[in-house]
């Protein structure tokens, strides 16, 4: 019985430490995760660690095939870039800006061969993932998935 | 509950009064705490303790007889329906198991619900507010299910 108390105690020690640390975003840092997949209509496959954001993009795509071509993931400050080399001589540079609420606002840019391609300002939804795609490459396209945490 | 003999901590007191213990430590603590009032002492109040838990948890066993409980619900339920929610507040009332299990049940919903997770997304995983490209063709798209956000874009 004094086993179950304890338990009791431990469990309501920890909901409140998460409870009341979650909403902090003290340190200011954001874990940015660049997914780089290669997407075609080659041999059935997808990498294993794919499987959780494929079964999402696969009712709108219609590929067979989709490869983990580099996983990066980046501790940003806020204003800071983080760059991602991409193939095809193509950079992708994410920046976290500020914070909106719940969501984390960044800037996105592809540049390829040193110029500027692709912009774009999103709010994205912390713990929540964005998808960029559109590149071609080796046959198939390329697709980013960029994942932003704040903790 | 503090205690100066420094032989047993208090957690192998609780073990052994709820009889937690391999036998060859159950016989040691019993043999020392024969003559250690230190130690006598502490295991009497785990005992005590652990008696009243006991005795209230079996008498809520034994008071809670699952056939009448049906029954009673079933006359009631074509009265009113204030008349079962008050049977289940009772229920609940009456079984210490029920209400701490349903003090965890509101925690955890608390805590999801305030993390906005338990009651799915809500709006899109990211919200565009500007695109700017070279190339003519750009589409926004959101999954069905998550609400996931995809931007394509032609190199042509
Ligand atoms: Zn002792």
């Amino acid at each position: 019985m004094v086993k179950l108390i304890k338990i009791i105690l431990i469990f309501t020690g920890i909901s409140c430490f998460y409870f009341f640390s979650r909403p902090v975003f003290a340190a200011g840092r954001v874990l940015t995760d660049v997914k780089v997949i290669h997407a075609s209509m080659g041999p059935g496959h997808i990498d294993p660690g794919l499987k959780k954001i494929i079964s999402e993009l696969e009712s709108v795509f219609k590929y067979t095939s989709y490869r983990l071509l580099k996983d990066r993931r980046l501790n940003l400050g806020f204003n800071q870039e983080g760059r991602v080399d991409l193939p095809g001589k193509r950079t992708l540079i994410v920046m976290p800006t500020d914070m909106d609420g719940k969501r984390i606002r960044y800037q996105i840019n592809i540049k390829k061969n040193n110029h500027l391609i692709f912009k774009t300002r999103v709010l994205l939804r912390n713990d929540s993932s964005i998808t960029i795609g559109g590149p071609k490459f080796n046959n198939g396209f390329l697709l980013f998935n960029i994942s932003g945490s704040m903790r | 509950m503090k205690k100066t003999c420094s032989r047993y901590t208090p957690e192998k007191i609780s073990r052994f009064v709820d009889n937690e213990l391999s036998q060859d430590q159950y016989y040691a603590v019993s043999q020392h705490i024969i003559h250690c009032p230190d130690c006598n002492r502490l295991a009497g109040q785990y005992k005590s303790l652990s008696a009243v838990f006991n005795d209230h948890a079996d008498q809520q066993k034994l008071q809670i007889n699952p056939d009448r409980l049906r029954q009673k619900l079933l006359q009631n339920t074509p009265c009113s329906k204030k008349n079962l929610l008050g049977n289940i507040l009772v229920f609940f009332s009456k079984n210490i198991y029920l209400q701490l299990a349903s003090i965890a049940v509101i925690l955890i919903i608390c805590l999801f619900s305030f993390q906005g997770s338990l009651f799915g997304p809500t709006g899109p995983s990211a919200i565009v507010t500007s695109v700017d490209t070279d190339f003519t063709s750009v589409m926004i798209i959101e999954t069905q299910k998550e609400k996931h956000t995809i931007i394509w874009f032609s190199e042509t």
